[in-house]
């Protein structure tokens, strides 16, 4: 945020299409309103999907929506500084691992695409389940670690990737320069012009 | 699309909130397509979105609503919303595109097509119909689902036992597309 505020009154002079970023009382203050009760209803949606609507791809995406509510109330920028790319890869890769390990096991151990049963008689005595209880709890790591990392990653990652924007290094194009004339910080990135509801 | 709305609506019983839906639905589809300002239609096709998702939790497809109203309503919205702050708006006085009216004859000979299968459709939660009296597909799943996933949500233990390897391909398509937009935009990292 402080960085957005520094962008700012170094711009003051200079005339820009739009505002990198409006800081909003409101909006923030609603955001951090909504955000626990959005983490906690894609928490339950992603943990209960056997149970009742929802699963794995719902929940992962308003798992995701958390992320992209902050980045709107307290700038994109800032937010893809504060947001690790590891978390974000590593939701994504990982989850394709859990899933692909998970399916690619049960081949593995003689039996179909993701037949969770072939696992009992190997891990049954370790984890005192039986055939019904490998095929609930497969499902639910198969949803869990796989679809819903897989999704709530990914979306996370395009959209901070989408507000980036095309940026080949050294190639800049013509509404850049006035913006790299005033940045200081030197990243050689252009200022990122975000969505304003209101224009 | 449009056909397809109208082949739902006209094979139910229908009660005015339907009615009312239909036509919500309707009326928001054709005003995305005529908007001239693009933010204008990026609004619309949201509350589309929105309607379809109530519509299909009307229908007791709690599942394809959430999804949709997810993905669909939320997530699409922000993405084509961020599509558009970084591009320019022509600036224009008009409110409607014009009509291009060989498009709409295209559309209305489509909708035709499609709407000529209506007489042989069965209503809409018929108990008769061949899909809710199928003993390999329907009556299967719905009095075996539990007693062999341990699921009580049926869609949920086709997603991910019974269909499993439709769900693994569904998943790795997301992480396809995440990162061949990596690539076309150029960047080796998502975030900073």
């Amino acid at each position: 945020m402080s960085d957005d505020r520094a962008d700012t009154t170094l711009d003051a002079g200079v005339s820009r299409q739009r505002p990198a970023y409006t800081e909003s009382q409101v909006i923030m203050s609603t955001v951090k309103a909504v955000v626990p009760f959005v983490m906690t209803y894609g928490m339950f949606m992603m943990f209960h999907g056997g149970g009742s609507p929802g699963g794995a791809f719902q929940g992962g995406a308003l798992i995701a929506s958390v992320f992209l509510m902050i980045a709107f109330a307290f700038g994109i920028d800032s937010t893809r500084e504060w947001l690790s790319n590891a978390i974000v890869v590593g939701l994504g890769g990982f989850g394709v691992l859990i899933f692909g390990g998970l399916s690619l096991g049960t081949i593995a151990l003689g039996g179909n695409f993701l037949e969770y049963t072939v696992y009992e008689p190997v891990f049954g005595s370790i984890l005192g389940l039986d055939e019904v209880g490998f095929v609930k709890y497969g499902m639910e790591a198969v949803e869990i670690g796989g679809i819903a990392f897989i999704v709530a990653g990914i979306l996370m990652g395009l959209f901070f990737l989408l507000a980036a924007g095309f940026n080949p290094e050294g190639v800049h194009d013509g509404n850049v320069v006035a913006d790299d004339a005033v940045a200081t910080d030197g990243a050689g990135e252009p200022a990122v012009e975000e969505v304003r509801s209101d224009d | 699309m449009n056909g397809l709305d109208i082949a739902v609506a006209q094979s139910v019983g229908i009660t005015p909130l339907e009615v009312s839906l239909f036509a919500f639905i309707l009326i928001t589809a054709v005003l995305t397509a005529l908007f001239r300002d693009v933010l204008a239609s990026i609004v619309i096709f949201a509350a589309y979105s929105l309607g379809l998702a109530v519509l299909y939790t009307f229908y007791r497809a709690p599942d394809v609503g959430l999804t949709e109203a997810a993905i669909g309503a939320g997530i699409t919205t922000i993405l084509l919303l961020l599509t558009i702050a970084k591009t320019t708006r022509p600036a224009t006085d008009e409110l409607f595109e014009p009509i291009n009216w060989p498009a709409v004859g295209v559309c209305a000979l489509f909708a035709l097509v499609v709407g000529s299968t209506l007489v042989v459709f069965p209503g809409v939660g018929d108990p008769n119909s061949p899909v809710m009296t199928n003993p390999d597909v329907t009556v299967h799943y719905i009095e075996q689902s539990y007693a062999e996933t341990g699921a009580e949500n049926a869609v949920t233990s086709v997603l991910a036992a019974y269909r499993g390897f439709d769900t693994f391909g569904e998943a790795v398509v997301v992480f396809a597309a995440g990162v061949s937009s990596l690539i076309v935009l150029g960047r080796e990292v998502f975030t900073a």
